[in-house]
């Protein structure tokens, strides 16, 4: 990148830190999304791309671009801001439609995630 | 004023008084004909203006260009010929608005009639005036509609609408058939130029297309005059209001064909072909209706007759390919149209004053209107051929040439002399019986009014054109002499012959052929009086054909019997092999040119491929994939999968410096999503199946087949990408726009210039698209039936209360609802940056659509119309009008459609800005946009408020 070129090399390795942790813990969240067993045990993992994985980018990109420009540069808190607010409805709505579905289907959700813990997810079912 | 602005005025001048009429409440009887009355004044005034130009033999032309290159163009042309039709339109046309004043009730809507009158009379003009044969197509065409609409107009009455539909889809057909002629002819001359047809008769006729380019001109010149065997229509137009009886089957519409067969005379006629087709219509026309008329027992119905019989005499004498015939044409065109109007009219007042039209219910009305019965007697005369009428004249000069005519045919010339003098004394009988019962004899009985003389003002239609009839009948050379020498002329051109008109000609056989039709025509009517008098509900001596019950059956065929069949028989409802055929065609359409001129790769593969734009295009590969899988089994996570595919590919517009693109398909992906989203749920149901071995290999010739189409299609097109995209970029229009977006357009964001600026066109076609689709998907959807299964609420839906319903909403739905403002912002924002970096209106309608769809999914469609007031059509129509608006207003500064401009204001606080014309136009794309994806989003929220019929059983 040729425009990143006038950075000092100090900033560049914290910058660098920082991208590789919030891609590495996007990543956990990931593969917790694959491993775990219950939807509600699943629900879990990827928050943690959503609120410290992308706080973490986020923080190396305004970093970046202050440094770049030599101004703080604070757009990346807007986004923070609103990834923070929105991400949240994605997982009330999910949660509570699991949780419908749970107790529709005469199941206990709270027993769910230890007697289910040994099998498969259930599988969605269609309508 | 220039003749220019003086031809375009008489063209314009009923058109606008159309429009204007419109704008008159439902009883402003007296207003309407005043404005009708002036423009017709005013319209007739501005030809009879033109009388000094065209009577030194002029052709008056004002052209406009349009699409010079095929030909195409707006030119009006005036001539002596066009003159006198002219005259003829407007003149007859105040007449008749005057008697429309007194005919038309008091409860009619009378801003419908006389707009619809005067727009028909402009389209009238517009064929008298058309100096170009693609534009008289058009006007003609325009006459068959407005005179569907007149017939029409009573549109209660079945009588009408059968009427005017049976008028509509004779003479529209006709006129189909005469743009194919017009097209052939103007591609013989080698223009549509009326000029250059006109003197290109010999090519046009020694030409090998000469004979279908005849015939298709004829059969909309003889529908249109309702000529045999196209007579069947006029009778049944009598439906309509008299006043527009009186005008259209006297001066205007029926008057057409024989405009047009006079106009193209001195290219079309001179062949066999012409006098057999055109002659034997006339001959059948005139004759047979004649006969035809004697048995009518309603008076419009005899006139109609009578009308059919007229224009068959005018048919004839111009199918004799004589010169002096055809001046005897347009004589008689013109002397048909005073008396058959008055008549016409005269036939009104009987029908208003008496509430009857019945002949055999009328008797002795002398006594009681004893001006309109002397009106109406000299009318009938000269309609008979009276001497000192003017019926009288034209009809002498038409014996005369009977007598002449060197045919192709012997017998056929011995027999016309004959054949035309019985048809005259059918003429006379007629005549005579319209006089005859319904003004002598006793004293009407059991009348439903009445019978009393008409106002004074509705008679001075009639009085005027009886007193034409009397007084060209009496000093022919004096009067009509100077006007029929100049249609004569600029219509034939250098064929014109010498001829004479005066009212004695001498002891001569054509006097003694008036003389035994005089005398037959009393005979005949005495002889069939007592059989009359009985009522005879049919003509005598011909066939029993009911004209209309073959139109119903062959419309009927036509329409719908074969479309019907032809659909049963190729057509499938089933979605699966129209997509079949769909894939099967382009994969075809794109072998073709790839068999013919073979396909090549280019040089320019690029080896090193981003391992982490690789990862993501699988990943992308993949969502495709289990979307087209998952599309038969489980529909939601099919759309999600497809979600997955658009996104992949919006990272990639980001991996290749396409920000704009890339804005555009996350917004489009995430609203198609949504809408589809709320789409699924009234989807029909699978029908559950159990998976078995014997169905699966049942069905695997299908599904491979499919298969091979599928990778087939898919495939095929990767290659052709991967061919185009490894050769270098040809040097296009791109690299111009890319340097000067800038400089000529202003912005820096290339893409926007470009849509808004270099493009600015297409993108206002793109959108009227744009809300044209969303008009179709909200009328789709308005008719919409769900499936039976899906009509109730969804399971999950009955299951739940409505108060945990509002409680798992609650915490979403407040922060969705917060969002609004915040979404709305950013649209705003995306909107006003456009220019210069990535966003726009498209991107930023669509960004607005989103936040209206967020506030719908977390209220519902209640509450989100309870408090939004989004008018989604107002939306689209405002923006396609600012969007257009603003290309006009390059107008004002005589600038091109679309150009773009840059006003600078200077705004308090802001300070100085450059506020460029494209922003407008952006905000215009912003309105529809928002618009039409609201509109679809409404349409679709409202299935789940509004009640369901259930679908009808199959």
């Amino acid at each position: 990148m040729s425009h990143a070129a006038g950075l000092p090399s100090f900033v560049a390795f914290v910058i660098a830190l920082l991208v590789v942790l919030g891609a590495v813990l996007t990543l956990i969240g990931a593969l917790g999304l694959l491993r775990l067993r219950s939807f509600y045990d699943r629900v879990h993992a990827p928050t943690l791309g959503t609120t410290l994985g992308t706080g973490l980018v986020l923080i190396a990109s305004l970093t970046l671009f202050s440094a770049l420009q030599s101004r703080p540069v604070l757009h990346e808190i807007l986004i923070g801001v609103f990834m923070t607010i929105t991400t949240p409805v994605t997982f009330m709505l999910l949660v509570r439609a699991a949780l419908h579905r749970d107790r529709s289907a005469g199941r206990d959700p709270a027993a769910e995630g230890a007697s289910r813990s040994q099998g498969r997810p259930p599988e969605p079912r269609p309508e | 004023m220039s003749d220019d602005t003086l031809l375009i005025a008489l063209l314009a001048l009923p058109f606008a008084g159309a429009a204007g009429a419109l704008f008159f409440p439902a009883n402003a009887r007296n207003a309407e004909a005043w404005l009708a009355g002036a423009i017709a004044l005013a319209a007739l005034l501005v030809a009879a203006q033109f009388y000094p130009d065209v009577a030194r033999a002029e052709v008056l032309r004002s052209e406009f260009r349009w699409l010079p290159e095929l030909g195409l163009g707006f030119t009006l042309r005036m001539d002596g010929f066009a003159w006198l039709f002219a005259v003829l339109v407007t003149g007859i046309g105040f007449l008749v608005v005057l008697y429309a004043r007194y005919y038309m009730s008091p409860q009619d809507p009378v801003p419908r009639f006389f707009s619809f009158f005067l727009a028909f009379m402009g389209a009238m003009l517009g064929v008298v005036l058309a100096g170009n044969l693609i534009q008289l197509v058009f006007f003609w065409e325009l006459t068959s509609l407005f005179s569907f609409l007149l017939i029409g107009y009573w549109h209660h009455n079945a009588a009408a609408r059968d009427g005017a539909r049976m008028a509509l889809v004779v003479t529209s057909a006709g006129g189909l058939c005469l743009f194919a002629g017009a097209l052939l002819v103007g591609r013989i001359a080698g223009s549509y130029d009326l000029d250059r047809v006109l003197a290109a008769g010999d090519l046009i006729r020694a030409h090998e297309l000469y004979l279908p380019a005849l015939v298709l001109v004829l059969l909309g010149a003889l529908t249109k005059s309702a000529q045999f065997p196209f007579h069947f229509w006029l009778p049944h137009a009598m439906a309509a209001p008299t006043p527009v009886s009186a005008y259209l089957h006297s001066a205007a519409m029926v008057k057409l064909g024989v405009f047009l067969m006079a106009r193209l005379w001195p290219v079309l006629a001179g062949t066999d072909a012409w006098i057999w087709i055109v002659g034997v219509a006339g001959l059948c026309s005139f004759v047979l209706g004649a006969y035809a008329a004697i048995f009518q027992h309603d008076l419009k119905g005899l006139l109609a007759y009578s009308t059919i019989s007229h224009l068959g005499l005018i048919t004839l004498l111009l199918g004799l390919n004589s010169p002096l015939a055809a001046v005897a044409a347009i004589f008689h065109t013109m002397n048909h149209a005073t008396f058959k109007a008055s008549l016409f009219m005269a036939a009104g007042v009987i029908d208003h004053e008496t509430g009857t039209r019945d002949i055999r219910r009328l008797s002795g009305l002398a006594r009681f209107m004893p001006i309109t019965a002397t009106l109406a007697m000299v009318a009938a005369a000269a309609m008979a051929g009276v001497p000192l009428l003017n019926g009288f004249l034209s009809k002498e000069m038409f014996f005369a040439q009977a007598l002449a005519v060197e045919g192709p045919s012997q017998s056929m010339d011995r027999a016309l002399p004959y054949l035309v003098t019985v048809a005259a004394a059918f003429s006379v009988a007629y005549s005579l019986r319209f006089i005859r019962e319904v003004f002598f004899g006793p004293a009407p009985v059991d009348l439903p009014r009445a019978p009393h003389e008409p106002p004074r003002w509705m008679r001075f239609p009639i009085e005027a054109l009886v007193l034409a009839c009397v007084v060209v009948g009496l000093f022919p050379a004096a009067t009509v002499g100077p006007l029929l020498d100049l249609a004569a002329r600029a219509a034939l051109g250098p064929a014109t012959p010498e001829y004479s008109l005066a009212l004695w000609h001498g002891f001569n056989l054509p006097l003694a052929m008036s003389v035994l039709a005089l005398a037959g025509g009393v005979g005949v009517y005495r002889l069939l009086k007592t059989q009359l008098a009985r009522g005879v509900e049919r003509t005598p001596f011909l066939p029993p054909i009911d004209a209309r019950a073959v139109f119903d059956r062959v419309l009927a065929a036509v329409s719908r019997r074969w479309p019907r069949a032809l659909e049963a028989a190729v057509g499938t409802n089933r979605l699966q092999p129209q997509l079949r055929w769909l894939a099967v065609l382009a994969v075809v359409a794109a072998l073709g040119p790839l068999y013919r001129h073979g396909l090549a790769f280019g040089e320019g593969a690029s080896p090193d491929v981003d391992p982490a734009l690789a990862i993501a295009w699988v990943v992308g590969a993949a969502c495709a994939i289990g979307a087209a899988w998952q599309a038969k089994f489980h529909r939601l996570v099919a759309l999600v999968l497809a979600g997955g595919a658009g996104l992949v590919t919006c990272v990639t517009f980001v991996w290749f410096s396409a920000p704009d693109l890339a804005l555009t398909q996350l917004l489009v992906e995430i609203v198609t999503t949504v809408l589809i989203l709320l789409g699924l749920r009234w989807l029909p149901q699978r029908i559950p199946f159990a998976w078995t071995w014997a169905g699966a290999r049942a069905a695997a010739p299908r599904r491979l087949r499919d298969l091979a189409i599928a990778v087939a299609a898919g495939g095929g097109l990767a290659t052709l990408a991967y061919a185009v995209m490894t050769r270098p970029l040809p040097e296009t229009v791109s690299r111009y726009f890319v340097t000067q977006a800038y400089p000529a357009g202003g912005g820096t964001n290339v893409v926007n210039v470009i849509l808004v600026d270099f493009r600015g066109f297409d993108t206002l076609g793109e959108i009227t698209v744009l809300g044209a689709v969303g008009l179709v998907v909200y009328a789709l959807l308005r008719r919409f039936r769900p499936a039976r299964e899906s009509l109730d609420a969804p399971p999950q839906q009955r299951k739940q209360s409505a108060a945990t319903a509002a409680d798992d909403v609650l915490v979403p739905g407040v922060i969705m609802r917060l969002m609004f403002p915040v979404i709305g912002v950013l649209a705003l924002y995306l909107l006003l940056r456009g220019h210069n970096l990535p966003g726009g209106g498209f991107v930023a309608g669509l960004t607005m659509a989103v936040a209206l769809i967020l506030q719908y999914m977390a209220g519902g469609t209640r509450w989100a119309e309870a408090r939004l007031d989004i008018q989604p059509v107002r939306l689209i129509g405002a923006g396609l009008l600012i969007a257009a608006a603003t290309g006009a207003g390059a107008w004002v500064v005589a600038r091109p459609f679309l150009a773009a401009l840059a006003v600078d204001v200077e705004l308090p606080l802001v300070g100085k800005l450059q506020l460029p014309s494209v922003f407008v136009f952006d905000v215009g794309v912003f309105a529809l946009v928002v618009g039409a994806t609201a509109l679809v989003l409404v349409a679709l929220a409202h299935q789940s408020v509004r009640s369901h019929r259930a679908p009808q059983q199959p």
